[in-house]
C-alpha cells in the first residue's frame, strides 16, 4: 500500500514538479507545449476542485440543519441562494441577455438578486468601520499617532473637500495632499510593503521546493 | 459636564450607522458638486499610455470586480472603455471573477452605441474562465487553445477584430480592474514575463500597496478607488459616476476623521 499511498504521489510530485519549474526559464517550443497541456489539466482539475468544494459546503450546512445548531436557519439560505442563481442559469443556458438585449432569467437574477445583495453586504462594512473608527481606535502610542496621522493624509487627499481643508490649513508648507500621498505611498508604504513581499516570496519558494522534495507531505493528507 | 461628555463614548452605535448614512445620503441626493483639483500621476500615466496608441491596436480589458467593489470600480471601467472607444483602440474584455460577468454586460449595454462601435469589430468579450495563472500564461503562446468561443459562443477567431490577434505579441497592453489580488498576478506572469505594459484600477484601500510595482515600473499605471475614476473622467472629459460618487464620499470621510478626533479628544482631556 505504501507504494501507492506514498512513493507514487511524491514521484509524480517530484516529476511534474521539477519539469515545470525548469519549463518557466526554457522557453521552446517543448516547455511551451508543456505547460499548455499542464495549463488545461490545471484548469480540469480546478473545475473537479470546485465541485468538491460544492459538495463539502452543502454537507456542512446540511448538518448544521439536521442538529438544528445554534443559527441553523441561515444555512438554509445556502441553498435558497444556491438555487435562486443556479435553475435561472440552467434556464438561460449561461446567457444573461437576450438576441434583443433583453435580460434573460439569469440576468434578471443576477441584476436583482445577487447585484443588490452582493453590494449590501460589502456595504455594510462602513457601518462598522464608522463605529470602531470611534469606540476603538485610541491614539494612545506613538505607533497608534503615526498610524492616525498617515490615514488622517491619505482620507483627506482622497477627497476633494480634504483637499481644500489641507491647503487651507496646511497650504503654507507649499505641499498638497498629493504630494504627501505619493510620499506615504512611495517611500514607507512600500519600504512595508515591499519587506512583506520579499518575506512572502521567499517562503512560497521554500514551500514548494519542500512540496517538490517530498519533505513537505500534509497535502498528501493524514495516512 | 464630565459625565455628560464622557457618556458620548458610549453613544449607541445605531446613532453612528444614522450619521453615516445622512452622510452619504443627502449628497447623492443634493450633489456638492465640489471640482477634482488634483489628478495624480499614476492616473495620468494610463491615459497618456492610451492617448500613445496609434488607431486600431488592441488593448486587454480584464474585468475582474464583483458588484459588492462596483461602485469604486465600474466608474473606472466605463472610463477606460470609454477612452478606448473615443480613441478607436479596440478591446479584448476577458474576467476571472464569475460575478464580473452580469457587470460587464451592464458596461457593454449602451456604451458601444454611443460610440458608434460594433461587436466583433471593435470589442469582443471573453467567457469566464477558472484558474488565472494557467489562462495568462496560456495567452502568450495561443489564445484560441484556451479561448475558442467567445461568451456567446460564437468562433472566436471567425470575429474580424480578431483575425490578426493571437497571443501577446498582437496586444499593445493591459488593462487589469479588479478589487482582488489579480492584478498582482497579472504583473507577475505577463508584464514581468512576456513584457506586455501592465496597468490597473484597484479600489483605494488596495492602491496603497501598490506601490512597490509602481516605482519600478513594473505597472505603468494605476487608478485608485472612486478619486481615481473621476480623475480619469476628468481627463478624458467625460464626467461620470466617479465624479458624481466622490461628492458622497466627501462627507462620509470628514465623517471617520471627525469622529475619531473626538472620541480621542474626549479621552485625553475627560478620563
Amino acid at each position: 500500500m505504501k507504494l501507492f499511498k506514498k512513493y507514487i504521489p511524491l514521484t509524480i510530485v517530484f516529476l511534474f514538479g521539477i519539469v515545470s519549474l525548469a519549463s518557466y526559464y526554457v522557453p521552446n517550443k517543448l516547455s511551451e507545449d508543456y505547460l499548455e497541456v499542464m495549463n488545461a489539466w490545471e484548469n480540469i482539475v480546478s473545475a473537479f476542485g470546485f465541485f468538491l468544494g460544492l459538495i463539502s459546503l452543502f454537507y456542512a450546512h446540511y448538518m448544521k440543519i439536521k442538529k438544528k445548531v445554534d443559527g441553523w436557519g441561515y444555512s438554509l439560505f445556502v441553498y435558497i441562494g444556491f438555487l435562486l442563481m443556479v435553475v435561472p442559469a440552467i434556464i438561460s443556458k449561461g446567457t444573461q441577455l437576450n438576441p434583443d438585449a433583453s435580460l434573460t432569467w439569469l440576468g434578471w437574477a443576477f441584476r436583482y438578486l445577487y447585484n443588490p445583495l452582493s453590494a449590501t453586504m460589502f456595504s455594510i462594512l462602513a457601518f462598522y468601520i464608522i463605529s470602531t473608527a470611534y469606540r476603538s481606535f485610541r491614539i494612545k502610542s506613538l505607533q497608534a499617532f503615526v498610524l492616525f496621522a498617515a490615514a488622517f493624509v491619505l482620507i483627506l487627499g482622497r477627497i476633494p473637500v480634504g483637499q481644500m481643508i489641507w491647503d487651507s490649513i496646511l497650504g503654507f508648507t507649499k505641499v498638497t495632499a498629493g504630494e504627501a500621498i505619493d510620499w506615504i505611498i512611495g517611500v514607507p508604504s512600500t519600504a512595508g510593503k515591499r519587506g512583506i513581499m520579499i518575506g512572502v516570496a521567499i517562503g512560497a519558494v521554500v514551500t514548494s521546493l519542500k512540496i517538490i522534495f517530498g519533505i513537505e507531505r500534509q497535502y498528501m493528507g493524514k495516512d | 459636564m464630565k459625565e455628560t461628555i464622557q457618556k458620548l463614548l458610549k453613544i449607541d452605535r445605531r446613532y453612528l450607522f444614522l450619521l453615516l448614512t445622512l452622510s452619504i445620503l443627502i449628497p447623492i441626493l443634493k450633489p456638492l458638486g465640489l471640482p477634482n483639483k488634483s489628478i495624480s500621476r499614476d492616473v495620468k500615466n494610463i491615459y497618456n499610455f492610451m492617448e500613445g496608441l496609434p488607431e486600431g491596436s488592441t488593448i486587454i480589458c480584464s474585468i475582474d470586480y464583483d458588484p459588492s467593489t462596483a461602485p469604486e470600480l465600474h466608474p473606472q471601467a466605463t472610463a477606460i472603455i470609454k477612452h478606448a472607444f473615443k480613441k478607436n483602440i479596440k478591446v479584448i474584455v476577458l474576467t476571472f471573477i464569475p460575478g464580473s460577468t452580469g457587470l460587464i454586460d451592464q458596461l457593454f449595454e449602451k456604451l458601444p452605441a454611443e460610440y458608434g462601435k460594433k461587436y466583433g469589430e471593435d470589442y469582443v468579450v471573453l467567457p469566464y474562465m477558472a484558474n488565472i495563472v494557467a489562462v495568462i500564461t496560456q495567452l502568450n503562446s495561443n489564445l484560441y487553445s484556451i479561448y475558442e468561443k467567445d461568451k456567446d459562443n460564437k468562433d472566436l477567431k471567425s470575429l474580424p477584430m480578431m483575425k490578426k490577434i493571437n497571443n501577446y505579441k498582437d496586444i499593445k497592453g493591459v488593462i487589469n480592474i479588479t478589487g482582488t489580488a489579480i492584478l498582482d498576478y497579472w504583473v507577475a506572469y505577463v508584464g514581468d514575463k512576456f513584457g506586455v505594459p501592465v496597468m490597473g484600477g484597484v479600489t483605494a484601500i488596495s492602491q496603497v500597496g501598490y506601490g512597490p510595482y509602481l516605482q519600478k515600473g513594473q505597472l505603468k499605471g494605476l487608478i485608485g478607488g472612486m478619486k481615481g475614476a473621476a480623475e480619469y473622467e476628468t481627463l478624458i472629459k467625460e464626467p461620470g459616476k466617479g465624479t458624481s460618487g466622490i461628492d458622497a464620499l466627501n462627507v462620509a470621510h470628514l465623517l471617520v476623521l471627525a469622529l475619531i478626533i473626538m472620541s480621542n479628544l474626549i479621552m485625553f482631556f475627560f478620563k
